[in-house]
């Protein structure tokens, strides 16, 4: 059994799964266990850039280490899915690390006059002063970027 | 197999009114009556001059597992991306640069969506499949109350 610590993001997506079959109260009830069994992350054990900088050494090691690793695993699977999935998410994950980068090197000076987006479909995130038309890491349409509050 | 109309497409041409036999497409909502919708018959669907209405399956076949040691493996990159998300949710609720809670909250956001897609490539794709009443089993056991009661719904 998968671990119960872990099960937040399973959920979610499910609820999203049956949003789009338009079971809605199963979409609730998924959503509803998804906030239950999410940890928040509020324990505040590093301070300021010390704290970005150590989740910016995570997502560097998943470029370096997990998805290569896991791109030889789709491979030898044969696992379109798993496959398309490594790919967005490399990207993903290379863009997060990039304005992590980018934010400690500049300050605040980088967001300056530009807003967040994220892709609702991938993760991709956006800095810019409007949705870009469509996501360029998986093709969504600018409909379905959010603007980070 | 009931239809559905994707708002954001619809034009409002209507033609799906005249070919209702059961006036299931005819609401205040802008979706679909699902209850009075003939399983199948499909008449709005082809219909449609801008594509907006689409078959929903009521029941899905079972999917295929996938290589058991990829799922694990990418429960496991799921679960990185998890502590991620949590890391930049405290980072977001401790600072006091806005700049940085911003930045923080778009990665939290970011790492959770690429979790849920590790997920799906983890059996975890279909609500309906085996592998997720599965889990929903195994957490009813020792469940508290509020929780058990949720699941129950589910399953």
């Amino acid at each position: 059994m998968h671990s119960q610590k872990t099960l937040s993001p399973i959920f979610s997506n499910l609820a999203k799964a049956a949003e789009k079959q338009h079971l809605n109260q199963d979409a609730e009830l998924f959503g509803l266990l998804a906030e239950k069994f999410h940890e928040p992350g509020t324990r505040q054990t590093v301070q300021g850039e010390d704290s970005l900088n150590q989740l910016r050494d995570g997502i560097a090691a998943d470029l370096t280490e997990e998805y290569p690793a896991l791109q030889s695993a789709g491979e030898k699977a044969a696992d379109r899915g798993v496959l398309r999935a490594l790919k967005w998410g490399q990207k993903v994950t290379t863009i997060q690390k990039t304005l992590i980068d980018r934010f400690l090197a500049k300050g605040d000076e980088l967001m300056e006059g530009k807003e967040l987006f994220i892709c609702e479909a991938c993760g991709f995130i956006f800095l810019g002063t409007g949705t870009p038309d469509i996501c360029p890491v998986c093709k969504a349409p600018h409909r379905r970027f959010s603007m980070i509050k | 197999m009931h239809a559905a109309r994707n708002i954001t497409l619809c034009n409002k041409d209507c033609l799906c009114l005249f070919v209702c036999p059961t006036g299931a497409t005819n609401t205040e909502t802008g979706q679909i009556d699902f209850d009075r919708c003939r399983s199948g018959c499909r008449l709005c669907v082809d219909a449609c001059p801008s594509g907006a209405i689409y078959l929903v399956m009521d029941e899905y076949p079972e999917p295929a597992l996938k290589n058991g040691k990829l799922a694990e493996a990418m429960l496991s990159l799921m679960e990185r991306k998890y502590e991620q998300e949590k890391m930049a949710e405290s980072i977001a609720a401790n600072t006091e640069n806005p700049a940085a809670a911003k930045l923080a909250k778009a990665l939290r956001y970011s790492c959770r969506i690429v979790g849920e897609d590790c997920a799906r490539e983890a059996d975890f794709m279909l609500p309906q499949s085996m592998k997720v009443r599965e889990v929903l089993e195994s957490i009813k056991k020792n469940a508290e109350p509020e929780i058990k009661e949720i699941v129950e719904k589910l399953l």
